[in-house]
């Protein structure tokens, strides 16, 4: 009996939706300020944290993202006047455009959810609809877009985007025409450093990744003389910048910074540079084609440090291009696709009877956080104010998705421990952050 | 019969007893010593007078024409009447209005909409896109006039027009030092040209000899102040302003306040003086004042004394809250030099708290809300001298 039960339970946990539609939490209008320091620096990474304390420290406040406008005014649409709940979506789709190998598997994962939330009744009877925008490559080319969803297709929130320029733009104009956003893919710290009220993030960022990255290299590792190998454009710029900082505050400076062009294929002249350094190690910051290279073009030059990256070269490419001479590189990965969790396997197959792929790190993000937009849009009716009311619900609080367990602190943005990955016999293998300035195995937040 | 006129002199004396008591309990309280002249009465154009509902994200003053960027367009008033609300359907570029500049020399108007910068001239308007001219992107956040050239900021730069030969230049990351593209507030100076940017400080344009010189955060940490007055408080600022008076430049930050005398710099948190909230939306200077638009009311500095004024509606919270639906009464916050703080409510009030902007006609200031436009009117000699009596009287 107990077993024909706990056979039910399981069956029901493998066949339901991801049902991580969950009301949002309840913001405690007296719940006590948490004291912690900011994104889960590391004290060794905090700036001029030798030196002094600041006169102010931002982001650690429960009123840090405190909305004092007038769109809660705003009365609530006629429901029968409208045919659909709409939903702006900005991301890279255009097959020309690299970016849209996060960009389309960010649009599935949306989609899902959508499709989900309305075989569940959409929002009171109405369905759920996605407008869908595609994130031009050119810089600010897309800005148009978050406007033409706000007045012309009157959406609610808005899912985008994985270009952090992109970000920032919608991100501006968002202040002013009051529109939600879930960012679910850009890797840009500074997206959650605006004290912008209408945005929630859930992707494990390049500060979290840089800190991550910089106390397994330094601390645990024990390398002193490392060097960084990073792409020009803006991802590599804004990428590397934490990990530099942690570094050079952690008394280990990078030796060199190198740089190379989006899609670059030769590295020859950059390795020569690294190869003359005595380099104890090697983070590589761009795409996954790019690090493929880069560690064969080493390998064959007898270059035998450790490479490290970001989590943009997770990706099979990787391990394609570079073959053995992957063995042994880690990198931050934006989440553990080898975990066993029902919701998890549960998105898992129901993506995969859908779009015939796997999903990606960008899919479940996107996954996760259009279920959080949803969730909001069902707790607070439509007004976008009261929707980014019940999206600030989550600060300090967990969530659980199918990406994995998210933290989001006063800034709306996930603070989550990240996941390492390494290279063993052509396969990643994945294993959780743990830093050594933590007691136990997790931050005390995550307890 | 003289029991009944008893009975009605003791009901009349009793209430003109209560009478007296309510008008005491409201009488204002004193006001500071050093105290600026304070906005007392405010006049309120909102939807339910016929203004376009929601956001008003600038005002401009051009004699006895008042512009108004609202998100349902841009608003003429005029000798204090509503005259016009020009949208797309009026060949306006765009619905969302962030910013006006009005040229002195040919009466055009520009306005900085989401949708192109817009020229209304001879009743007609002429947009320029970013397909259509040199408009670097057509997210146009602010506009302003210097002699023949409009400059704009947008998502991807600054762009400057010459209105007499109709070139257009392009300033961003690739031929000035723009730490981000992204530009948000102008000011014209002397001789100068001040830029609020987004991430990127604020960066000054010499007009005669065409360099740049960036005024950044120096602590280059987006999560700290490491000392008070250490240079520009933050690197996105979200707006800035010239004073021709004292030399000045202030920028407004969603971090605070910052203003630069060509020596020392001066920077204001809420913890440290009587700015109502660190995130401001806009700033203007005058004389010896300074005023921060922020998201908790309309907060002046008087450089001089040290002392701040705040006004806001007193039902602000409820406003926020959406449990009221307009501004009641106004309250205003003074803080002295020292730190002390006195309360007065006026009898009108400012039509929110949300402010964006403000513009300066005479001796009065329009006020840029949420939920509004206002326009505020300095307490006269005569009213201040009563409300002194009133106070005495206690």
């Amino acid at each position: 009996m107990r077993g024909a039960s706990a056979a039910t339970i399981a069956l029901f946990l493998l066949a339901s939706p991801a049902w991580s539609q969950t009301a949002p939490p309840q913001k405690g209008a007296s719940a006590p300020p948490v004291a912690m320091p900011y994104a889960n620096m590391p004290k060794a990474a905090v700036p001029y944290g030798r030196f002094r304390k600041p006169y102010y420290e931002w982001y650690v406040q429960p009123n840090t993202m405190a909305y004092d406008g007038s769109a809660r005014l705003e009365p609530d649409p006629l429901l029968s006047s409208l045919r659909a709940i709409n939903i702006g979506f900005l991301g890279p789709l255009d097959a020309d455009n690299p970016d849209s190998q996060y960009g389309i598997p960010m649009l599935h994962g949306a989609q899902l959810a959508i499709a989900e939330a309305n075989a569940g009744g959409g929002y009171r009877g109405k369905p759920f609809a996605l407008e869908i925008h595609d994130d031009l490559p050119l810089w600010g080319a897309s800005s148009m877009e978050i406007v033409r969803m706000r007045y012309d297709q009157h959406a609610w929130g808005m899912l985008g985007s994985v270009d952090s320029a992109s970000t920032h733009i919608e991100l501006r104009a968002a202040l002013k025409i009051e529109l939600p956003i879930v960012d679910t893919a850009t890797n840009d710290p500074t997206v959650t450093e605006t004290r912008i009220q209408w945005l929630l993030h859930n992707f494990p960022d390049d500060r979290q990744q840089g800190y991550a990255l910089a106390d397994y290299i330094f601390n645990q590792r024990k390398l002193r003389h490392v060097g960084i190998l990073r792409t020009t454009n803006r991802y590599g710029r804004r990428g590397t910048e934490e990990f530099f900082n942690a570094a050079r505050r952690m008394g280990f400076p990078p030796v060199v910074m190198e740089k190379y062009a989006p899609g670059a294929t030769d590295f020859s002249l950059q390795l020569d540079t690294l190869k003359t350094l005595g380099l104890d190690g090697l983070v590589i910051w761009g795409d996954a084609g790019e690090a493929g290279r880069i560690l064969k073009q080493m390998r064959a030059m007898g270059m035998r440090q450790p490479v490290f990256g970001g989590s943009r070269v997770v990706y099979p490419e990787m391990l394609k291009i570079a073959g053995p001479a992957a063995n042994g590189f880690v990198a931050i990965a934006a989440m553990d696709p080898d975990r066993s969790d029902p919701r998890w396997q549960a998105f898992r197959r129901h993506y995969v009877a859908r779009f015939h792929t796997e999903p990606d790190a960008y899919a479940s993000y996107a996954y996760d956080g259009m279920n959080i937009l949803i969730a909001a849009i069902r707790q607070a009716g439509l007004n976008r104010a009261r929707i980014m009311d019940a999206l600030r619900g989550y600060e300090m609080k967990r969530y659980e998705g199918v990406s994995g367990t998210a933290f989001f602190d006063y800034t709306l943005n996930n603070i989550a421990p990240v996941t390492f990955a390494t290279v063993k016999d052509g396969h990643f293998v994945y294993w959780p952050e743990r830093r050594t300035d933590w007691k136990g195995k997790e931050p005390a937040f995550m307890k | 019969m003289r029991t009944r006129w008893m009975a009605q002199f003791w009901r009349m004396a009793a209430m003109a007893v209560l009478a007296a008591a309510v008008a005491q309990a409201q009488a204002p309280a004193p006001k500071p010593a050093h105290t600026p002249p304070l906005y007392t009465h405010w006049i309120n154009y909102t939807a339910a007078n016929g203004f376009p509902a929601g956001e008003v994200y600038c005002v401009t003053v051009d004699g006895n024409r008042v512009w108004a960027g609202t998100s349902h367009g841009l608003v003429l008033i005029e000798n204090g009447r509503i005259r016009k609300v020009f949208t797309p359907a009026d060949g306006l570029a765009g619905r969302v209005v962030m910013s006006v500049a009005v040229d002195h020399k040919t009466g055009s108007v520009w306005a900085a909409t989401f949708g192109g910068l817009s020229r209304y001239s001879g009743g007609q308007f002429t947009n320029y896109t970013n397909l259509s001219s040199g408009l670097a992107n057509d997210l146009v956040y602010a506009v302003a006039v210097q002699g023949r050239y409009v400059w704009a900021a947008t998502a991807a730069g600054v762009s400057r027009l010459n209105t007499y030969t109709g070139d257009w230049t392009i300033y961003n990351e690739l031929n000035s030092p723009f730490e981000e593209p992204w530009a948000y507030a102008i000011a014209v100076g002397e001789g100068k040209m001040y830029f609020g940017l987004w991430g990127g400080g604020v960066l000054v344009y010499d007009l005669a000899g065409h360099y740049w010189r960036p005024y950044t955060d120096p602590d280059e940490s987006m999560e700290i102040v490491l000392y008070r007055n250490q240079g520009l408080i933050h690197n996105i600022v979200s707006s800035v302003a010239y004073n021709p008076g004292t030399k000045m430049f202030w920028a407004g930050t969603y971090f605070g306040l910052s203003g630069y005398d060509g020596r020392d710099w001066h920077n204001y948190l809420t913890k440290d003086s009587g700015l109502v909230s660190n995130f401001i939306n806009g700033v203007q200077s005058r004389g010896e004042m300074v005023w921060a638009a922020t998201q908790q009311g309309l907060s002046e500095l008087d450089t001089k004394t040290n002392t701040w004024v705040t006004y806001r509606p007193a039902n602000w919270a409820a406003l926020d809250a959406a449990k009221a639906k307009e501004a009641e009464r106004g309250e205003i916050l003074i803080t002295g030099p020292h730190g002390r703080k006195t309360r007065l409510e006026t009898a009108t009030s400012l039509a929110h708290n949300y402010i964006l902007n403000v513009a300066f006609e005479g001796r009065d200031i329009w006020v840029a809300t949420a939920d509004g436009l206002s326009h505020g009117i300095l307490q006269s000699e005569r009213e201040e001298g009563n409300h002194e009596s009133a106070a005495k009287r206690r």
